[in-house]
């Protein structure tokens, strides 16, 4: 029976070190198992009883008390021993009552640690669960920001290697758009430039989001009355008057011009010519004409046609035929000898013979 | 406010009366307007037709020849007949930002010296049949004294009895200065659009045009706030459009954000507000016309850009 007492104690022992040994600290020492010569006396066992039921239900205990207890126990173990075999049977009874408590109160201890457990958050319970499923939970986590990283990494890598200055990159700055050079393009309808897509205005019209940014709104705070305060300030500042007249610089002023409403112009200013060419009637005019063909051209034109005019008269005098009967009366009369009388004759068939053949010649043009 | 409806892209409008002032010989026929953007409501047209709106700013670089494309496209999307006149005759921009610089043959210089009708100095946009563009005069050359705030009446009463019909906007891009320049593009103005940047020395110039327009009768002076950068005004590196307006004590007609968009838009010869899908700034101007239309002006403006609140599945690339 000593030997089942011992080994029944002894998994005691190890129930109670298995809750709690770092906390418990039972020394060995404590566990004193005497046996006593033939007398059976069963080694008055003096557990640290306190001290496991300290440990298990007691938190509150210091380690000082707990070294107090373990003293205390200590001298109650040595008096025990002097104690005659009339007292055996009350200890073993007493010895069983206690294992029955420490059976019950290591039950109790267990039902306290699954509680315990029982309280921890739900996440670590569903792994405890559903522990094959975490792994995969991981996976796919891991999975979707190693996708993103990478889509983040193209899009920049695609922004660099664009080319500038292509009509791809036009087409997608939205400045020219591939379906208007194909026709098939579609218009974009809006309300109004104040309440499309592109333009949101927050609750409360605190915020406006225009093109993907969030702009804080305030109101406007100008009044009419600082409106006309400024327009008072500033006609007592500037004080002007409308010029009327242009000089350029070195011209004299004329005498019912208001010098204050002469302006003077640097020569090298685009406003200062050297010759009017054109007076202001005919500039009106050239403006306010709606058909025809301008002044200038038309000027120009005609003048065109009149040298036109005058060189085809002067190529009609220059074109007149001289007659050679008529150009006899303007001879002059011979008044020499008979060789210039025989000279007149050759002159006279010369003459008809010219005459004859410039007749038949003028028969055959007709 | 007009029910939505959806209005045909041709140049008349269907709700609008037609004009009295038209011939009894039919109109020139205009191709529709291809449009990338149609918008199914139409601003209501308030002042008297033609309207002339002289665009000014004091300070050179401000935006004023971005801002005169810019809203003149948007109007003329619109459905508005619009002619833009580049009233700087020393140094001509606008054909060079709505990419007509090609076909740019006679100026205004060339009309007055009866060179040519004022129908052949026009040049009609191809992309916009009711958008034309009218530039004073080609560089090198000179217009004669005196003839620079007249020639601009004259030409504005020429376009107000033409055939095809008196247009509703006129625009015109003024040059940069108070010069004779400045005198000449603002003398047939009866509205201005001032143009400046949230930085003092355009603050400045700007008080000093807006007094000068002041004086010579032209009261209904709005401001466009342009080049606007959110994150300087958060860190105070930039006033904020508020201060502008408190200094100026005018009211806002647009505020438009710095954007890269504009450097290639005038690089390329495309106005923003062609763009596809459609950039912060041209939005801004497209608005900006819009309540140009209406005779409008602006309740609440941007202060700052807030963080986006993003939600789970944004850091997937969402």
């Amino acid at each position: 029976m000593a030997s089942i007492d011992s080994l029944r104690f002894h998994s005691l022992c190890n129930l109670q070190s298995s809750i709690g040994r770092s906390k418990l600290q039972i020394p060995s020492s404590l566990v004193v198992f005497r046996r006593r010569h033939k007398n059976l006396n069963w080694v008055q066992v003096q557990t640290n009883q306190r001290f496991v039921c300290k440990s298990i239900g007691d938190e509150s205990s210091t380690p000082d008390e707990e070294t107090q207890n373990d003293d205390n126990e200590e001298d109650d173990a040595v008096s025990t021993q002097s104690n005659t075999a009339t007292d055996s049977e009350t200890s073993i009874s007493r010895f069983r009552s206690m294992i029955t408590t420490i059976a019950n109160d290591s039950e109790n201890s267990i039902s306290r640690l699954g509680s315990m457990v029982a309280t921890l958050p739900p996440v670590v319970f569903l792994m405890n669960k559903c522990s094959g499923n975490s792994v995969w939970i991981g996976i796919s986590i891991v999975a979707t920001v190693l996708l993103a990283s990478i889509r983040a990494y193209a899009i920049r890598k695609s922004r660099d290697n664009r080319p500038a200055g292509s009509v791809s990159d036009l087409v997608r700055r939205g400045q020219l758009r591939s379906g208007d050079r194909r026709g098939i393009s579609k218009a974009m309808n809006y309300e109004d430039p104040f309440n499309n897509p592109f333009v949101k205005v927050g609750k409360g019209s605190s915020t406006v989001e225009m093109c993907g940014k969030v702009y804080k709104l305030a109101p406007v705070t100008l009044t009419e009355k600082e409106q006309s305060i400024h327009q008072k300030r500033r006609s007592r500042a500037y004080q002007w008057k409308r010029p009327t007249v242009f000089l350029k610089e070195g011209d004299s002023i004329p005498p019912d011009v208001d010098p204050d409403t002469v302006r003077w112009i640097p020569a090298n200013h685009p406003f200062a010519t050297t010759v009017s060419d054109i007076d202001q009637d005919l500039a009106q005019n050239n403006v306010y004409q709606k058909q025809g063909v301008p002044f200038r051209i038309r000027a120009e034109h005609e003048a065109m046609q009149k040298k036109l005019e005058a060189l085809q008269n002067e190529e009609k005098l220059n074109n007149l035929g001289i007659d050679s009967q008529n150009a006899r009366d303007f001879q002059r009369p011979y008044k020499f000898s008979s060789k210039l009388e025989e000279d007149e004759n050759v002159q006279k068939n010369s003459q008809e013979n010219h005459t004859g053949d410039s007749s038949s010649e003028e028969t055959q043009k007709s | 406010m007009a029910s939505p409806r959806l209005f045909s892209t041709c140049h008349q409008p269907p709700f609008l009366p037609p004009s009295p002032q038209r011939f009894v010989k039919s109109p020139a026929k205009r191709r529709p307007i291809r449009s990338a953007l149609q918008f199914n409501r139409k601003p209501q047209l308030a002042g008297e037709t033609p309207r002339i709106v002289v665009i000014t700013s004091g300070k050179g670089g401000v935006g004023k020849t971005t801002t005169t494309a810019n809203v003149g496209l948007s109007l003329a999307r619109y459905g508005f007949s619009v002619v833009a006149i580049d009233a700087d005759i020393g140094l001509r921009n606008l054909d060079l930002l709505l990419g007509l610089e090609n076909r740019v043959n006679y100026t205004v210089v060339e009309v007055l010296n009866g060179d040519c009708r004022l129908d052949q100095a026009l040049v009609r946009d191809k992309r916009w049949s009711n958008f034309e563009l009218l530039c004073i005069s080609k560089p090198r050359s000179k217009l004669p004294i005196g003839f620079g705030g007249k020639a601009l009446e004259w030409l504005v009463e020429a376009l107000k009895s033409r055939p095809e019909g008196s247009p509703d906007f006129i625009i015109i891009d003024c040059p940069a200065g108070i010069d004779a320049g400045f005198i000449t593009a603002i003398t047939p103005a009866n509205e201005a659009v001032l143009v400046t940047t949230p930085d003092i020395t355009a603050l400045r110039d700007a008080d000093r045009v807006i007094g000068l327009l002041e004086c010579d009768g032209i009261r209904d002076i709005k401001m466009v706030v342009n080049r606007v950068r959110t994150d300087m005004i958060r860190g105070e590196d930039m006033m904020s459009v508020l201060d502008v307006q408190e200094m100026l004590g005018l009211s806002l007609l647009g505020v438009i954000p710095e954007d890269s968009e504009v450097i290639r838009s005038t690089n390329r010869g495309f106005p923003l507000v062609l763009n596809k899908p459609p950039t912060l700034a041209g939005l801004a101007f497209e608005q900006a016309a819009w309540r140009l239309v209406e005779q409008d002006s602006m309740k609440a403006v941007v202060v700052e850009e807030e963080p986006k609140k993003r939600g789970f599945f944004s850091f997937f690339g969402g």
